[in-house]
């Protein structure tokens, strides 16, 4: 049996119309309009024990409308969801004890309490025995580093350190399956580094089903086998993350400032000159072939350089080539 | 000179356009509004009426006159409540004070605007409940044009003392950031002090020396006066003169403090 | 309900610790509360020191009642004063859903979050004006008397509080549940004077339909041994209904919220 089973699950809301201006809202006051929307529909997966499943869509594509109804915040319209067997709204209560959510832009710490008082807090919430806490909660100490951080109050922190305690909070009873909703959202390289370390370490040491949301492309790269695209509220790709990479992994985006008009330049294999602007030169590389120090050296010897980013592909790129039968392609 | 007077009128006319478009998000507000204001007009009514049950005549006032008076005070306690303390409070908060004040706009000008066209937006939501109490509670309006003459600007002139008192206090905010408990220490102050629950009239002498003492009757209890006749209209302006007497002080006092208060920001950069 | 008792316990002591954190806070909070009930005091002393009687009540019976009154509300202030920003808050916010994935009842979370302090300076100005007053009047404090003052003082308390739960549960339809809420918890201010200065109509509407009547002028009633105050008994009966009839409310509530999620 899977731990996480979707079968033909849809969603529909209400969402009230609203008119312009104040004869509109005047209006909506008295008689309100709704028109009828689907955020989920006829969605199937199912996702086995110890899975790192990346669930991935542009915004609005549906996305936490299926956590919410993993989670048991919602019910669904159609269709059903069960995980570890249960329905997870029916029995709310039995499906909170076995699964850690966290909501990587709200907290679910107290803004004012110190992180152990807000830990200890949870652990009496999920009745975790105590001797268990102690254990569980040492080594979230060190693989974490918490230890500078538990008497600290949540308001003090930095994005980073709320990241690491908001997990904490989610895993301290060590629950079965783990939903994570954009955990390194906002967070600097090195700090997204070491979360996807832990996540890896804590989850995949544990056994832990984990569902994974996501923007960071990075983040289903280092942690997942496997991802679901969903887009208006269906699965429009399910499969390894390999074939992703393959595709749209490959490459990167490299965009100097320079100092005066850019020319182009000589550049070594697997890099190409995308648009060359005043004063701004965009290069695409193969990452296999290639690396970014190597393109940045390469420039910056030809013509004086004031600034370089480099950007990833994004996702709603990605989307849109799927649907423009790019995966179909390849693997025919 | 002219054309910046232009601009600038139009950019306060604009502001005040703005506040009853604000008003119209909160419309479940207006009808419990309504609700909660006949609770209270109610309240008023039937505990002044038990008062006069054994009295005809309290401190010179009689049962219709001092019925006029809370009721009347009861809706023109817009003149006395303005919300300039949570409005310091919350640009502090956001940073946002700096920017006010590097406008090309007096701050306290636009402010005085601001709640100008609050006070007369708050007012013309009061008016339903005003007609509702005529026709119930048998309140009266003043028939003769120069009572109405005399209060209105008593009022006006009340209200700007009182916005000037109010930005005295709203500095407080320059100095802490318990703006709630300091907001619902004020009303308390002001619901007493304004007279809007007991005529002056019926306080004891020391009472009253305290009360008139400080802004905040100026703005309620003295206008109403006027228009309830507990006043008698030649008292206008006399009462008129006093009151211009509170606005200089009270800006005078509210510029001094405010310009000290300031470099609590400027100083150390919020 | 041991377990649930339990989890209260720690989630007040937490609370008092931030709270030790603010002091100046927590003073000006009690402090504000306060200024406002002086207001209303000060009025009806300046008011019955030239007329000594409210259709018969006395300046201290007059108190006694508005103490009531002052002390049951803030046992609703103190332990449910969330149900007034659930909306705002945590619905709008999306923090309610984080009371959804955790294995403990979504309503005792909600009210356990925030114990509030501003509701003490209340408590202790209400219990004072209760014990003052029936000093003044020189009330002997018999058995039933004191268990009256505990037994009302728990049950207006859950009057307030189950009256507020079933307006607040509006919030799940609209934006802000606030003034559903004042709607009817407005009506409490009747309840500071006797109900006896009031039309018929207005009377049986606090005693039968928003019935703050048994928060404060029939426990007040039956301390001052007046006969009206023998329905105070019927205050926990009361309390129990309304809180019953609020939970499954909630529970009707809970049902669209997850149905839309808004």
């Amino acid at each position: 049996m899977s731990v996480i089973e979707v079968q033909e699950l849809g969603k529909e809301f209400q969402v009230p119309q609203k008119d312009p201006g104040v004869l509109g809202a005047v209006r909506g006051l008295f008689r309100p309009r709704y028109e009828n929307k689907k955020a989920v529909d006829q969605l199937n997966f199912q996702v086995e024990a110890g899975e790192i499943v990346g669930y991935i869509g542009v915004n609005g594509a549906g996305k936490s409308t299926t956590i919410k109804m993993l989670t048991g915040i919602l019910m669904p319209s159609s269709g059903t969801v069960r995980v570890l067997g249960r329905d997870p709204h029916k029995q709310r209560v039995e499906n909170a004890r076995e699964i850690g959510v966290v909501f990587g832009q709200r907290t679910q710490l107290w803004w004012d309490l110190a992180l152990i008082e807000s830990l200890d807090l949870i652990a009496k919430i999920y009745d975790v025995p105590p001797a268990r806490y102690k254990e569980v909660l040492e080594q979230f100490t060190e693989t974490l580093e918490l230890g500078s951080l538990l008497k600290v109050p949540v308001r003090n922190m930095s994005l980073g350190q709320k990241m690491r305690s908001e997990l904490a909070a989610a895993l301290i009873h060590q629950p079965k399956v783990v939903y994570l909703d954009e955990p390194t959202i906002g967070l600097d390289l090195i700090v997204k580094e070491r979360i996807r370390d832990f996540i890896k370490k804590e989850c995949g040491s544990k056994g832990m089903t984990v569902m994974l949301t996501t923007h960071d492309l990075g983040d289903i790269e280092e942690l997942c086998q496997r991802v679901i695209i969903i887009d208006n509220g269906h699965v429009i790709y399910d499969g390894p993350i390999n074939t992703i990479k393959k595709r749209f992994g490959k490459f990167r985006e490299i965009t100097f400032e320079t100092a005066e008009n850019a020319k182009a330049p000589t550049l070594p294999a697997g890099a190409e000159v995308l648009a060359a602007e005043e004063r701004k030169l965009q290069i695409r590389f193969d990452r296999t072939v290639s690396s970014a120090s190597k393109i940045a050296s390469t420039v910056m010897s030809q013509m004086e350089v004031t600034d370089f980013s480099l950007s990833e592909p994004d996702l709603a790129g990605i989307v849109k080539q799927i649907y423009n039968g790019a995966l179909d392609m390849e693997e025919k | 000179m002219i054309h910046s007077l232009n601009r600038r009128a139009s950019m306060y006319g604009a502001l005040f356009a703005m506040i009853p478009k604000m008003f119209m998000a909160y419309q479940l507000w207006f009808w419990a509004g309504l609700v909660m204001n006949i609770i209270s007009i109610t309240i008023l009514y039937f505990f002044w009426d038990a008062i006069y049950a054994n009295a005809t005549i309290i401190s010179g006032l009689t049962r219709e006159q001092t019925l006029n008076y809370v009721l009347l005070a009861f809706f023109f306690m817009p003149l006395v409540s303005n919300d300039l303390l949570w409005e310091f409070g919350s640009n502090l908060r956001e940073g946002l004070m700096i920017h006010h004040l590097l406008r090309p706009v007096n701050f306290q000008a636009m402010n005085y605007a601001q709640q100008l066209g609050g006070l007369v937006t708050r007012m013309a939501f009061q008016l339903p409940i005003m007609l509702l109490a005529m026709f119930l509670f048998d309140m009266q309006f003043p028939a003769d044009l120069n009572t109405w003459v005399a209060f209105l600007l008593s009022a006006l002139l009340g209200f700007t003392a009182m916005f000037f008192f109010s930005w005295l206090m709203a500095c407080m905010a320059f100095y802490t950031t318990e703006i709630w408990g300091l907001g619902v220490l004020l009303e308390g102050i002001t619901i007493f002090f304004s007279g809007s629950l007991v005529p002056l009239a019926m306080m004891p002498a020391w009472l009253r020396g305290i009360v008139l003492s400080v802004p905040f009757a100026q703005a309620l209890a003295v206008p109403v006066g006027l228009l309830a006749g507990i006043t008698p209209v030649s008292d206008a302006p006399r009462i008129w003169l006093i009151q211009l007497g509170w606005i200089i002080s009270m800006w005078i006092l509210s510029n001094l403090v405010f310009r000290v208060a300031v470099r609590k920001i400027t100083v150390q950069g919020g | 309900m041991t377990r649930y008792l339990d989890l209260y316990w720690l989630f007040l002591i937490q609370r008092l610790k931030t709270l030790m954190e603010y002091r100046a806070s927590f003073i000006l909070g009690a402090a504000s509360t306060i200024s406002l009930q002086a207001a209303s005091i000060a009025a009806v002393w300046v008011v019955m020191q030239k007329v000594p009687s409210l259709n018969g009540w006395s300046y201290n019976e007059v108190l006694m009642v508005y103490g009531f009154v002052t002390l049951t509300k803030s046992i609703n202030h103190m332990f449910a004063d969330n149900l007034w920003t659930i909306g705002r808050v945590y619905i709008r916010t999306g923090g309610f859903d984080r009371f959804l994935v955790r294995p403990i009842d979504p309503l005792f979370h909600l009210l356990a979050d925030r114990f509030c302090q501003d509701g003490v300076g209340n408590f202790v100005v209400g219990i004072a004006l209760v014990i003052k007053t029936s000093i003044d009047l020189g009330i002997e404090w018999t058995l039933p008397k004191a268990l009256m003052l505990i037994v009302a003082t728990i049950s207006g308390g859950v009057i307030f509080i189950a009256l507020n739960l079933i307006t607040a549960v509006s919030s799940f339809w609209v934006i802000d549940s606030v003034p559903v809420t004042r709607l009817v918890f407005d009506n409490h201010l009747f309840a500071q004077y006797p109900l006896t200065i009031y039309p018929r109509a207005i009377s049986v509407l606090l005693t039968w339909v928003i019935p703050y009547g048994f928060a404060s002028f029939y426990p007040a009633s039956y301390l001052l041994g007046r006969e009206i105050g023998n329905l105070a008994w019927l205050s926990p009966f009361i309390a129990a209904f309304l809180m019953f009839i609020g939970y499954r409310f909630w529970q009707f509530g809970l049902r669209y919220y997850s149905g839309t999620g808004s």
